[in-house]
């Protein structure tokens, strides 16, 4: 992949939050349990959401994406992936989530390292910020409600 | 009184000694009748403090009750505080469990309560007949033991410390040399006093002979206290039903003969040498531990249903408590048993006849009267 | 008289030379003893607003007042002293249980205005507010009594080797003693999700009369003899005495009351009006909230039917607690009362789709309690080799009586109550028992007397362990592989997160893994369209102040609704679902309708 200038990374990272909307929209029709439908729906307004952000950000509306480093629980590193079928439960929908945030945050990751150029790597990794703080809401969300016990 | 007698009254001058009056010991009156300079007739009268400790008592938890005893006498409230304390102590079982060091401490401060006390009286005795000096060392010593009272117990007055199962506090760091000291300083200044007031002609005078009670009253009136030690009677709860830990301590009674106004300021004026005694006493026998046994919850405590009668040596005479328990958490009865209201109703209404006027405060004085403990 | 007597007097202007008794200046100020009673001083932070100052009070100079900005979860009150009334007799400073109350040693206080002379120590500033003499409480006196009478147990050695009860429950002398020690203040009603009156009962027991107890207990809680043993008894953490001493075993006084009874149905006596008759009410979920509903529509007058697909009543306390904890006896006994009541049962009956649309037409409410009962997975690799188990299945398995595998070295995964059943029925059942938690041991969600019995019965908790994957191993055992945590602290106030340290893998051959991580809702039965309505996108159910859920005539409450997942909370959420189906069936009386407000707490 190639990007000239910091639009068509910005214009990417939009497209993929897209993807990732249309993608839960998706998923609510499909799955079988009616307060999942609720789930998914959340989960898509949420991309939605960070989609308006970044094209806030590209409009100049905001300042730049920041440089402040997350915290990782790394929850998703060590549990299974999940595919998305009919019968899912709120432990997949919030597994499938962080799984998917996770991928996110390693291309944009592996992207930045793929260039040389130091301000486009800067945001990229800007980007990969996000997907983490992402990441870690459904992991606090996960260690919350779903280990509540453990 | 008859009827032929009150109107023989009518024909005399009346006075009225109190409520508002220095010589007067407390907040009571006497009404009295006048020929002359020499009273004919005189009739008490209480009323003026009007609380009524007992009954209140009956409506308090026992914990409650506690820091209403001790106003039942206000310069010597400690021995009100044991005696409720040892008569619940009995009736609850806790007697057995009061530690060691909480009994003596409790000797401590009843010795100490004795002995600001007879400072205090002995100062009265003499501030009755207008003489101004002694009282005030007097009273400056008292205000040395409160001094220690106060570092103990928290308060100067009323000390509120003996309490069901022991005390409320152990003796504070170095109190044992603070007291010696404050000893010492009482020691030093106390032949002064002798001085001005044992050899002085103007109480010798107003003192010797004056306000004689004869003997055969003693059994008649159930009198107690300094009034029959002056009259050579050994007659002491300290030694004939011994508390505490008074058996373990070393004194005589203190008697001696005359039965006046002197032999009773004499007396007392012996009981302060030995109480100083008994203080340095104590302070070297008591032993390290506790100080109050585990109580159970003060606001549930119930006690079983019974009866029983404690009674202590006050510098006034013997003061009994009876107390009678009905298995709730208030005393079904408290009946105090207080040597004022025999000295201070009885027998003074009796010794008034034939007193001169000017005799009538040092009379009260030498009988000690506390009217808190005639309206109980 | 001698010229010795007449010279005597005058001795005493000898003294006019000699250093006075008296402070040399009138203005000096001598500073009051150590332990000098003064004006009072109070904690306000510690303070938790109990009373027992006020009780204690023989002038009743103390009243209790409320303050702005009261501390969670104390009764949101701080004590007034009246210095009209006041003798400074310090035994407010001696009784106070959390030891905040004390008296300054100042004494000295000109004041124009006599009304000054009440203020709240601690809120309204005073000069000697940070005074540090004067009297405080010290050890050696206590006016309450801190010690707990001790609870007879089964020796722990011989606990594994059989079922019984391992508390033994206390003795009539016990009880009352422990009774006793209650100085009826109040903050664990407010405390009680049921708002028991936990005051007035272990009054009754202190007094002897257990059957005025047993009845106070029946006003609001229809299973007390199982809240008597196993209750989270959150009155307890908040009990004044626990503050320096041990709390009044609450829990065990309730215990003690509901096992004097073998039969409750002459002793019980219900005194209210029968306003539902002719009215029909269903229950789905047979669990600690339905069987509150249940009971207490029943002593109402109305018609109800309680569908439980299992083979008994009791929900989770039937199914999950064990019963050395919580034996059947005392359960059979429990829903006798129901029954005697006038409760239909219906058990091993699994309400589906089409039957609950005809429940909701033919009832006037239909109350669901259907709890959490889908065990959350450990969704790391090696989840579903044979071998590896969910505690919850294991649990019920084993109380409906069906044979349950376990044998050799069993791992436990987490640490909440179920993990410390599932832990301790294994030990029961033969196994050597290993309880591994990802958080540190004081994150434990599960009661710390459990997790103290499950460790003297031998059980070995690892805490901060994460678990990575479970592998076979050649022998046909499994390798349960986890990884150390470390603790991260996101936000102030919250409890800190596991993190897995990179690069550690320790090994641990075990016979079985049992998952014990936590639970979701299952509404699988349930027709789409009430569970679109009703359920949020956890699965749990959201209803408002009547206990109503959003599809009107439906009710529900216990685990789906409230967060804390236990008993008591669900009987207060069934509590409010009787008050809330009255309601909605018109003919809830007046005087309830108003309700009897708790003691005020702070939120």
């Amino acid at each position: 992949m190639e990007f000239n200038s910091v639009h068509d990374i910005l214009d990417f990272a939009i497209s993929k939050e897209q993807e990732a909307h249309d993608l839960y929209v998706h998923l609510a029709e499909i799955v079988s349990r009616p307060e999942l439908k609720k789930t998914f729906g959340e989960f898509a307004q949420m991309e939605l959401g960070h989609r308006t952000r970044l094209e806030k950000i590209k409009a100049g509306e905001l300042p730049g994406l920041p440089d402040t480093v997350v915290q990782d629980l790394k929850l998703s590193d060590f549990l299974v992936d999940v595919s998305p079928h009919a019968n899912m439960d709120y432990q997949d929908a919030i597994l499938f989530a962080m799984k998917a945030e996770k991928r996110a945050y390693d291309l944009y990751i592996a992207l930045g390292q793929a260039t040389s150029d130091a301000g486009v790597r800067q945001v990229f990794d800007g980007l990969a910020q996000e997907e983490l703080k992402h990441k870690q809401f459904f992991e606090a969300e996960y260690d919350d409600v779903i280990l509540e016990g453990n | 009184m008859t009827t032929t007698e009150t109107a023989e009254l009518r024909r005399r001058v009346q006075l009225w000694f109190g409520p508002q009056h220095p010589g007067i010991t407390g907040n009571m009156s006497v009404q009295a009748w006048l020929e002359g300079d020499t009273l004919t007739a005189g009739v008490t009268h209480v009323g003026y403090l009007h609380r009524g400790f007992e009954k209140l008592m009956e409506r308090r938890r026992y914990i409650q009750s506690f820091p209403i005893v001790c106003r039942i006498c206000v310069p010597e409230p400690d021995t009100n505080e044991y005696l409720l304390a040892a008569g619940l102590d009995e009736l609850s079982g806790l007697a057995a469990e009061v530690p060691e060091r909480g009994r003596w401490i409790r000797t401590l401060v009843l010795e100490m309560s004795r002995l600001q006390m007879n400072l205090m009286t002995l100062g009265g005795h003499i501030g009755a007949m207008a003489m101004g000096a002694a009282p005030n060392w007097l009273i400056a010593m008292r205000d040395f033991v409160l001094d220690r009272f106060e570092e103990l117990t928290g308060g100067r007055i009323y000390h509120m410390f003996i309490t069901y199962g022991g005390v409320r506090r152990d003796l504070p760091e170095g109190f044992a040399e603070r007291m010696e000291a404050d000893l010492e300083a009482i020691e030093e200044k106390l032949p002064l006093v002798d001085n001005v007031i044992f050899d002085s002609s103007v109480f010798r005078k107003r003192a010797i002979g004056v306000g004689v009670v004869p003997e055969e009253w003693v059994d008649e009136m159930s009198l107690s206290g300094p009034i029959v030690r002056a009259m050579g009677i050994p007659r002491d709860v300290r030694k004939d039903f011994p508390y505490e830990k008074y058996p373990e301590l070393d004194f005589e009674v203190v008697t001696t003969t005359g039965s006046d106004i002197y032999a009773r300021a004499w007396v007392r004026r012996q009981e302060i040498a030995q109480s100083i005694d008994l203080i340095r006493q104590i302070l070297r026998k008591m032993p390290e531990g506790p100080y109050c046994a585990k109580l159970p919850n003060m606001l549930t405590w119930t006690i079983p249903p019974g009866q029983t009668y404690v009674r202590a040596e006050a510098t006034r005479g013997e003061m009994g408590y009876y107390v009678v328990t009905d298995g709730s958490d208030k005393v079904r009865r408290v009946h105090v048993r207080a040597p004022s209201y025999v000295h201070g109703v009885a027998l003074l209404e009796r010794m008034i006849p034939g007193t001169n006027i000017a005799d009538l405060a040092p009379l009260m004085v030498s009988f000690q009267v506390c009217p808190p403990e005639m309206e109980r | 008289m001698s010229v010795k007597h007449t010279l005597a007097p005058f001795s005493a202007w000898l003294q006019a030379f000699s250093k006075p008794f008296t402070l040399p200046d009138k203005h000096g100020y001598r500073e009051g003893a150590d332990r000098y009673r003064g004006w009072h001083i109070n904690d306000t932070k510690k303070c938790i607003g109990c009373g027992s100052c006020a009780e204690i009070c023989q002038n009743v100079a103390i009243d209790m007042v409320p303050v702005d900005d009261p501390v969670k979860g104390d009764s949101g009150l701080r004590p007034r002293v009246d210095y009209g009334r006041c003798c400074w007799c310090a035994l407010c400073v001696d009784v106070c249980p959390s030891g905040s109350l004390g008296m300054s040693n100042e004494y000295i206080w000109v004041e124009a205005d006599a009304d000054k002379f009440r203020y709240i120590p601690g809120v309204d500033p005073k000069p000697w507010d940070n005074a540090e003499k004067g009297w405080r409480q010290e050890e050696g006196f206590d006016l309450v009594d801190h010690e707990r009478v001790p609870m007879p147990m089964l020796d722990p050695a011989e606990r594994t080797k059989t079922w019984a009860e391992v508390v033994i429950g206390y003795s009539e002398e016990e009880a009352r003693q422990e009774a006793s020690r209650c100085v009826e203040c109040g903050l664990c009603v407010a405390a009680c999700p049921a708002h028991m009156h936990i005051p007035d009962y272990i009054a009754a027991i202190r007094d002897g009369d257990d059957i005025a107890a047993l009845n106070i207990i029946y006003d609001n809680n229809p299973m007390p003899e199982m809240c008597g043993k196993v209750c989270t008894r959150r009155c307890e953490g908040v009990c004044s005495i626990g503050v320096q001493g041990d709390p009044l075993a609450i829990r065990w006084l309730k215990r003690y009351v509901t096992e004097q009874f073998d039969d409750l149905k002459d002793v019980v006596h219900a005194e209210v009006e029968r306003v539902g008759e002719g009215k029909k009410v269903a229950i789905v979920g047979g669990g600690p909230s339905g069987v509150t509903v249940a009971y207490y529509l029943a002593i109402r007058g109305f018609d109800v039917t309680i569908y439980e697909a299992l083979p008994q009543l009791g929900g989770a306390t039937f199914f999950g607690i064990p019963k050395y904890r919580f034996p059947m006896p005392s359960l059979e006994k429990q829903v006798k009362l129901l029954t005697d009541s006038g409760v239909k049962i219906v058990t091993n009956h699994r309400v589906e789709k089409d039957e609950m649309r005809q429940l909701v037409k033919d009832n006037d409410a239909v109350f669901i309690g259907t709890g959490l009962m889908k065990p959350y997975g450990l969704r790391a690799p090696g989840e579903d080799l044979p071998g590896v188990m969910y505690a919850l299945d294991m649990l019920r398995d084993h109380h409906i009586g069906k044979k349950v595998d376990i044998t050799g070295k069993v791992v436990v995964v987490g640490g909440g109550n179920v993990a410390i059943d599932a832990s301790r029925v294994s030990l029961r059942l033969g196994a050597e028992v290993t309880i591994a938690y990802r958080r540190r041991k004081v994150d434990m969600p599960a009661d710390d007397e459990e997790i103290e019995d499950a460790e003297a019965e031998g059980v070995e908790i690892i805490p901060q362990a994460i678990p990575l994957r479970v592998e076979q191993t050649g022998d046909g055992r499994l390798d349960f592989i986890w990884g150390p945590a470390e603790m991260v602290q996101e936000e102030e106030g919250r409890r800190p997160r596991p993190k897995l340290i990179e690069g550690v893998e320790n090994h641990m051959i075990v016979d079985r893994v049992i998952v014990a991580i936590g639970q979701g809702a299952e509404h699988s039965w349930m027709p789409e369209e009430i569970a679109e309505k009703i359920a949020d996108k956890r699965g749990w159910i959201t209803v408002d102040e009547n206990g109503m859920t959003a599809y009107e005539g439906i009710f529900a409450g216990g685990d789906l609704v409230n967060s804390t997942a236990d008993a008591i909370s669900a009987i207060a959420d069934g509590l409010r679902a009787v008050v809330g189906i009255q309601k909605y069936a018109g003919v809830l009386p007046q005087a309830e309708d108003e309700g009897s407000e708790p003691v005020a707490i702070a939120k």
